[in-house]
């Protein structure tokens, strides 16, 4: 099974951009006002889910 | 379109460097990706009043919402130890409306000769066998071409620009305040000092503030350490703090917001054709997170050394140090120096900062240096010095 890529909650996200600078692989960008996660770059590593202050991340098998 | 320089990012470091460099004669461009500047709000909105000395504050001071004359810390067992405003830090002084701020610093950066594009979103260098032209944008959905000699990020925690100019610009998680923040209206506070509550339970590797605007209405928010942060633990946390406290429990939010602050070590800010200002530099004092006083600093800097740049028309990595030289005397010793105290307090459990906060509540802060706060801790905990003796080096 593939690994579990980290996804924003566009509804939830604040735009706080936390994840954006976190993110080991650039993975994360600013797209209209919210966080979106390029789903090609992403390495599963969970920072962005765990330094989210509002919980808007979440990834398959990580909850 | 050819420019001088062209600025990513409008908050106080952008607006700061845009007045200086257009100023002293260079054609200058500032971007912002939003659609105003100044809005959302990502801010606690405490500023020092070392400001007042700063030129392009002066005249209409709108932009302030609370004069204040303190701050009080208090401990997890609440003992309380009181700050006079010039000691406490970056964050201690004024509040302001972080919105009309910004404006007015954009508006002191347009008079000055600043072309301003909104909606606008920077997405990556243009470069010609290597060098740097100038950036790629994305104008509502049409694609631009900008070209520039000096490309400045001011593109804040998350700069991309200097990723793409191959500097260091990602944070570790225990190089990062993960941060959430309600302005509530209806409360209690005293608006003549600002309140810092520490504690591992409360604000792991943080610290939660109450930042009055008025008798009644207050910036009540938290930061937590990302290493020590799980999912959302951020508001749950401050969702409590307030809860626990009648005074604050009564009011109602008219704003919630979430941020990221760096609390890391300066970073190389400079590159052929190319500088960062602000929190893409990293300019954010380590302990506090307050990063106002220094963006305006920095970006003074950096605009008087485009300028001056653009005068002899060299753009090299070289003739751009100027402006690391500059900021570096500025303000990279108290960085280091609260960078240093920052990893010390993370190894602090409650009783030891309740020790502390015991031993400094009838401290005379009016006398406050480095070498005096040793002094007086050493003296009453002497197992301390071994800790807190690398600080001494910055006592001079």
């Amino acid at each position: 099974m593939a690994k579990p890529k980290a996804k924003v909650n566009q509804t939830k996200c604040l735009a706080c951009c936390g994840c954006i600078s976190i993110c080991p692989q650039d993975a994360v960008i600013w797209l209209a006002g919210k966080a979106y996660i390029i789903p090609e770059k992403c390495i599963s590593c969970a920072l962005c889910i765990r330094s989210c202050p509002v919980g808007a991340i979440a990834g398959e098998g990580y909850e | 379109m050819k420019y001088d320089t062209v600025i990513v990012g409008s908050g106080p470091a952008g607006s700061v460097t845009a007045y200086f460099a257009a100023k002293n004669g260079a054609k200058v461009l500032m971007c912002e990706r939003r659609a105003e500047i100044g809005s959302p709000i990502l801010c606690g909105e405490g500023i020092s009043k070392q400001i007042d000395d700063f030129e392009m504050l002066k005249g209409n001071r709108r932009w302030i919402a609370n004069n204040m004359d303190g701050a009080h810390v208090y401990s997890p067992d609440g003992t309380m130890v009181t700050l006079a405003a010039e000691k406490a830090g970056n964050e201690t002084g004024y509040v302001v409306y972080r919105d009309i701020f910004d404006q007015s610093l954009a508006q002191k950066a347009a008079q000055a000769g600043t072309e301003i594009m909104m909606n606008t979103q920077v997405t990556g260098l243009l470069k010609e066998k290597g060098k740097i032209i100038g950036v790629k944008a994305k104008q509502f959905n049409k694609d631009i071409e900008i070209q520039a000699d000096v490309v400045v990020g001011a593109d804040g925690v998350d700069s991309k620009v200097g990723l793409w100019a191959g500097l260091p610009t990602t944070l570790k998680p225990y190089d990062l305040e993960t941060c959430a923040q309600y302005t509530l209206t209806n409360v209690k506070v005293d608006r003549a000092y600002c309140e810092f509550y520490l504690g591992k339970q409360l604000a792991p590797g943080g610290y939660v503030w109450v930042f009055p605007k008025s008798d009644t209405v207050a910036n009540v928010g938290i930061g937590i350490l990302a290493s020590l942060h799980e999912a959302g633990r951020a508001k749950q946390l401050l969702d409590q703090f307030i809860q626990a406290r009648p005074h604050l429990k009564q009011g109602a939010p008219f704003r919630f917001l979430a941020g990221a602050v760096p609390v890391a070590m300066p970073i190389d800010s400079v590159a052929d054709n190319l500088l960062l200002v602000g929190d893409a530099a990293r300019h954010v004092d380590p302990i506090t997170g307050g990063g106002l006083t220094t963006a305006l600093q920095g970006g003074q800097c950096a605009g008087e050394t485009i300028a001056q740049a653009v005068d002899q028309q060299q753009f090299d990595k070289d003739t751009l140090f100027v402006y690391e030289t500059r900021w570096k005397e500025l303000f990279l010793r108290k960085l280091k120096r609260n960078y240093m105290v920052k990893e010390l307090f993370l190894d602090f459990d409650d009783k030891t900062i309740n020790m502390l906060a015991d031993s400094l509540k009838d401290y005379n802060f009016d006398e406050i240096n480095t070498l005096g706060l040793v002094k007086a801790l050493v003296s009453k905990h002497p197992t301390l010095l071994m800790k807190l003796k690398p600080l001494l080096k910055f006592s001079k």
